[in-house]
């Protein structure tokens, strides 16, 4: 409790997705604040970030198939994850969809709050926010805090509206 | 209350609470965790579970706990192979960081890690930190392609690593220089294709010699191992090298030492022998060399055994230094045992009188097996410094008065080579030796006892009686003594036929009817017919002149030791045995020492080298008790000329006539007669079991069926060995009238045949056949008319082998490149057929290529000539697959097992001398086979292929 009050509880979000959808580059951009090269993620980037004197571990997990299977070493105790959406990449939302609703039947993720970046809008022949949140079926969601956003990670949008609300949520559900 | 509850427990355990731990967001409590994790790690407590967890507090910037995960990361990745890749981007980042002790941790650690998932995609920082500005992660990268290769050689091929690492041989930092040579020695040594890959140039060869100076002593040993498989353009340029490895004979560490040496005995080779810079060198090489000798006992012991070969390369080296040699009375046994056969080698007239007054003192010690040996020494320096001998066998002789026991039986064991080197000169001291027979207990000295006693027979008055008390106990003896005790009865029966006949006769019928030793029957049988058939040739053979020994008896064969230089400072050179012997796998190429080049091109100690060869070779087979002896005698019989003297004067072998000179009068003969069963029993088809004649013609004229054993043996290769296709119907008797012709084509002696039957299924009789071949592709005709003289009766059949001889006025090519049309002619009408000659008749006996040769032709074929092949239902392993087609002439040139498949790289020569190599890829339990074949002339490959089949599938 004290912890919390002072700052420094530190809360665990995961960034998960396909590969490809911008992950490393979201968590660099929000620890940084710049657009760094990245290249796929083989394996883990963990990071420490802090926004609006809230420290977050941040976890960036490889989206390749081979190290889907091991997103599940990193549930416990997570407070909320950041789900990826590449926007343009219209031929793989369903199996998007169905490694996100795989994911949150986890028990471990039960009170995990969930954000999902419909990210790639600065690339023509971007899905819009309301066209991913269908395709991705999150309206019938019961019983989980969720959201969706619109971003870009290169340019920056979207980002900290996403953030102010995921801070927001995390506060008050302490 | 049931006894599950042994089960439950209300502790979580262990690794609960240190998972719990590891997940902890307090810093310090992690650490703690991983700490006790490597802990209980280290005691070999199984913390695998945790792999996981302990990955994740990997990104870390806490030095200390990185290297704590690095090193769990090390010793389980192996056992969690799938989950190991979650490490992979941690690696790739620390390979970029800012600290160069993290770049370097981050690259050796990844070399350690033996999973195939994940070495792909080490590739990229690998290169990256190969190009790293600091010099520590450039030599730690420079380790880890060759830690690489041991796992993918294929993908550091393909990386164009290995260039790298050459790139790295001109680097600036002395460091980086020896570890790019150490792993690309490592990596050449490794490579089935050998030193190919690592070809020094004369200026990286100067990059080396200032790099030597200045790196660390494995950096130096390295070094001067890879100069040592350098050969220098010039005498001029060994020299300069010398000159800069010089130095290195001062360092502290002796394997350093032991590298400087085996550089400069290399090149040493390549100078003139009479020149001053050779006198220099070889004042030069002894200090360091006996410095060696007083560091620890281990130490020596390896120094010793170089020194051995050293001082058996170039005794001069050591020549004065004698003293240092001699054994003290604290060393260890392995030592002294190992000084006494140096201090044999560096006797010379000169010291030979302080050196036996040595082997003397030595001789009275109390370790059995050093007074044995030191009592055997005396007796080589007799045979080896020829002034000396009368000094020594009189030290013997006073070694026999001491009347203990091992002292006297090893000095008559030395006593008969002495008598062997110096024959009529030392014969008085028989009469003592005889005084002491009673004791001797152990075979090698009975056995020699007895070699003295039959070659000195006719002197001593008891001869007859001494070897008729050894023969009352013949049963019981060990085979060389036996052996021993036949020959010198039968010595002793030519040199006295009175009053020995019965003797004789004794021990030849207990050698060859009583013993089940094959080598004791087969010299009885020998002497047995020699004495039956012809006792002047008996005479002659047994009693013939014998070439002396000499102390090359006991050096090593030149070619051996030239290779063993090589290897100095090595286990090789411990063993004395080149690696090929003890190390599995190794079939990297021999090393040579390097030859001087000025003057004419013959001026290799080649030459040199063959003849003592042959003089080592001359005196095995004569020396008593030598279980060589026998097989020598063998080899004589049968294959005639490669070693006469020993059966010479070898009369012309008489004709088994019973009228021939009898010595035993009739006795012998009657036995003769029961003799042959027994024989063929052994040994089937032999040679030996036939009548004499037959026994002593050269293979060429014995039947090919009748070969047998001594052709496997002597690789001869008969020709029953060779695949033949089962026979397959060429014309079917419905559609022919009748005749029905079954037949299949074969190779045997190196003759070509076409084995066919021809039966009648027809009412009538057929007569007249005739046949004829259209030209093809190797010009096949029938070397003489089809010889089916009498008519073929109705439901009879006929096998016929007609020889085919290749005419090059009847070559043509065809399409298919075998097939063979052929025209049947019988009375009733003609018939007309194509076959398919099966390729491999053609593939000749020098087929089998060198391993180069093969490399460098398998690189000269461009590669659209490569064509590949998919053999299916083979249930063979490599092995056998490997032994049918050698028997084909198709030879198996490298072996080489990557990821548990075989691939096998064999090379094949057709008549026309067009030369075919392929590749085969075997896996086990995999029935497929995947076969490549590359040839400068493609369209060989489909009946190359067709060939194979063949042969696998019959």
């Amino acid at each position: 409790m004290f912890a919390s009050l002072f700052g420094s509880k530190e809360m665990r979000i995961l960034i998960l997705g396909l590969d490809g959808a911008g992950k490393t580059t979201i968590l660099y951009r929000l620890q940084v604040g710049e657009v760094v090269t990245t290249i796929p993620t083989i394996g883990f980037n963990v990071e420490t970030v802090t926004y609006k004197n809230l420290k977050f571990q941040v976890w960036d997990l490889g989206g390749q198939t081979s190290i889907r299977p091991y997103w599940r070493c990193y549930y416990a105790n997570t407070d909320a994850i950041i789900y990826v959406v590449d926007s343009c990449d219209k031929d793989r939302l369903g199996i998007s969809k169905s490694e996100l609703v795989a994911m949150l039947e986890e028990e471990e993720l039960k009170k995990a709050i969930l954000v999902v970046f419909a990210n790639k809008q600065d690339m023509e022949g971007a899905l819009s926010k309301t066209e991913v949140t269908n395709a991705l079926g999150l309206t019938a969601l019961k019983s989980r805090t969720w959201s969706i956003f619109a971003t870009s990670a290169v340019k920056g949008d979207g980002l900290t509206e996403a953030m102010d609300w995921l801070t927001k949520q995390l506060s008050s559900g302490q | 209350m049931s006894d599950s509850k042994y089960f439950t427990t209300t502790k979580k355990g262990e690794i609960y609470e240190l998972k719990a731990d590891l997940n902890s967001d307090k810093k310090e409590k992690k650490k703690e965790a991983v700490k006790k994790v490597i802990a209980s790690m280290t005691i070999g407590k199984d913390v695998s579970s945790l792999f996981p967890d302990v990955v994740n507090c990997m990104q870390t910037d806490n030095l200390e706990l990185k290297k704590l995960v690095y090193l769990y990361l090390m010793n389980y990745a192996k056992s969690q192979p799938d989950m190991a890749i979650m490490a992979v981007n941690t690696f790739v980042k620390d390979c970029d960081d800012t600290n160069p002790l993290i770049r370097a941790l981050a690259v050796r650690t990844m070399g350690c890690i033996r999973v195939d998932k994940i070495t792909e995609y080490l590739c990229e920082p690998l290169r990256k930190c190969l190009k790293d500005e600091d010099p520590y992660v450039q030599k730690t990268a420079a380790v880890c392609v060759a830690k690489l290769y041991d796992i993918n050689p294929q993908l550091v091929e393909d990386q164009g690593f290995i260039d790298q690492l050459k790139d790295l041989l001109t680097a600036s930092n002395p460091m980086v220089v020896a570890n790019a040579v150490a792993a690309l020695s490592e990596i050449s040594e490794a490579s089935p294709s050998g030193s190919a890959l690592f070809d020094l140039n004369s200026q990286t060869i100067n990059k080396l010699l200032t790099a030597l100076n200045e790196c660390t002593e494995w950096g130096q040993i390295f070094i001067l191992d890879s100069l040592a498989n350098f050969t220098p353009k010039d005498e001029k340029e060994a020299q300069s090298i010398c000159e800069r490895v010089t130095p290195r004979l001062a360092h502290a560490n002796a394997a350093v030492v032991l590298s400087a040496v085996k550089v400069l005995m290399k090149f040493m080779e390549m100078m003139d022998p009479s020149g001053d810079y050779i006198d220099t060198l070889v004042k030069k090489l002894s200090p360091p060399l006996v410095t060696l000798l007083s560091a620890e006992p281990e130490v020596q012991y390896v120094a010793l055994r170089n020194i051995n070969l050293i001082v058996q390369k170039r005794a001069d080296i050591l020549k004065h230094e004698m003293k240092v040699f001699f054994v003290k009375y604290n060393d260890p046994i392995y030592v002294k045992l190992e000084k006494l056969d140096i201090m044999i080698r560096l006797a010379s007239q000169g010291n030979i009188a302080q050196v036996l007054a040595e082997l003397k003192e030595y001789a009275t010690e109390v370790d059995v097996d050093f007074v044995r040996k030191s009592v055997r020494a005396i007796g080589r320096c007799a045979i080896k410094v020829e002034q000396s001998a009368e000094r020594c066998v009189s030290t013997l002789l006073d070694l026999i008065q001491t009347k203990v026991n091992y002292v006297v039986q090893e000095a008559i064991v030395v006593i008969k080579d002495i008598f062997r080197k110096y024959p009529n000169k030392y014969e008085s001291i028989i009469a003592t030796l005889c005084e002491n027979l009673d004791t001797l207990d152990e075979p090698e000295a009975r056995a020699s006892m007895i070699w003295i006693i039959g070659e000195y027979a006719e002197r001593i008055d008891n001869a007859d009686e001494l070897l008729e008390s050894f023969v009352e106990g013949f049963q019981d003896e060990n085979s060389q003594v036996q052996l021993q005790l036949l020959t010198a009865v039968v010595k002793l029966f030519l040199k006295r036929p009175q009053n020995t006949q019965e003797l004789v006769q004794s021990v030849l019928t207990l050698s060859t009817q009583n013993s089940d030793n094959p080598d004791l029957r087969d010299r009885g049988y020998i002497y047995w017919r020699l004495l039956s058939t012809d006792p002047a040739a008996a005479k002659n053979v047994v009693l013939a002149e014998k070439p002396l020994i000499s102390e090359e008896t006991d050096l090593i064969e030149p070619t051996l030791l030239d290779e063993l230089i090589c290897y100095i400072g090595s286990l090789a050179s411990v063993y004395h045995k080149p690696p090929s012997a003890f190390v599995e796998g190794r079939a990297g190429a021999r090393r040579a020492l390097p030859t001087r080049s000025s003057g004419s091109g013959s001026a290799s100690p080649e030459p040199a080298a063959a003849q003592q060869v042959q003089e080592v070779l001359t005196v095995i087979p004569t020396t008593p008790a030598s279980q060589n002896d026998l097989l020598g005698d063998l080899v004589n019989l049968d294959l005639g000329p490669s070693n006469q003297q020993f059966m010479s004067p070898a009369p012309p072998a008489p004709a088994q006539d019973s009228s021939s000179f009898d010595l035993l009068g009739g006795g012998l003969d009657s036995l003769l007669d029961a003799q042959p069963q027994p024989i063929q029993q052994s040994t089937p088809s032999m040679g030996l079991g036939g009548p004499i004649p037959q026994a002593a013609a050269p293979p060429g004229g014995v039947p090919p069926g009748n070969l047998g054993v001594l052709g496997d043996l002597f690789g001869v290769g008969s020709a029953s060995e060779e695949y033949v296709a089962p026979k397959e119907v060429w014309l079917e008797a419905p559609k022919c009238k009748g005749l029905e012709l079954k037949g299949t084509f074969s190779k045997r002696m190196n003759n070509y045949y076409m084995d066919m039957t021809f039966t009648n299924k027809a009412m009538q009789q057929m007569s007249g056949f005739a046949i004829q071949l259209n030209k093809n592709s190797f010009g096949l005709v029938p070397a003489q008319a089809l010889n089916i003289s009498s008519p073929l009766n109705a439901n009879q059949h006929i096998d016929v082998s007609l020889q085919l001889v290749i005419n090059a006025q009847h070559m043509q090519r065809m399409d298919p490149l075998m097939n063979l049309q052929v025209a049947i002619k019988n009375n009733i009408d003609v018939f007309y057929f194509s076959a398919l000659v099966p390729m491999y008749l053609f593939f000749t006996a020098d087929g089998n290529m060198d391993k180069k040769y093969f490399l460098n032709s398998w690189k000269d074929i461009p590669s659209q000539n490569e064509s590949a092949f998919v053999i299916n239902n083979v249930t063979l392993n490599s092995d056998e697959i490997q032994e049918k087609l050698n028997k084909s002439k198709v030879f198996t040139v490298a072996k080489r097992r990557v990821e548990g498949q075989d691939m096998l790289y064999q090379s094949m020569k057709l008549v026309n001398n067009v030369e075919i190599l392929a590749e085969l890829k075997v896996q086990p339990d995999n029935p497929t086979l995947n076969l490549a074949i590359k040839s400068k002339v493609v369209d060989v490959a489909p009946a190359v292929f067709h060939s194979f089949n063949m042969i696998l599938h019959g």
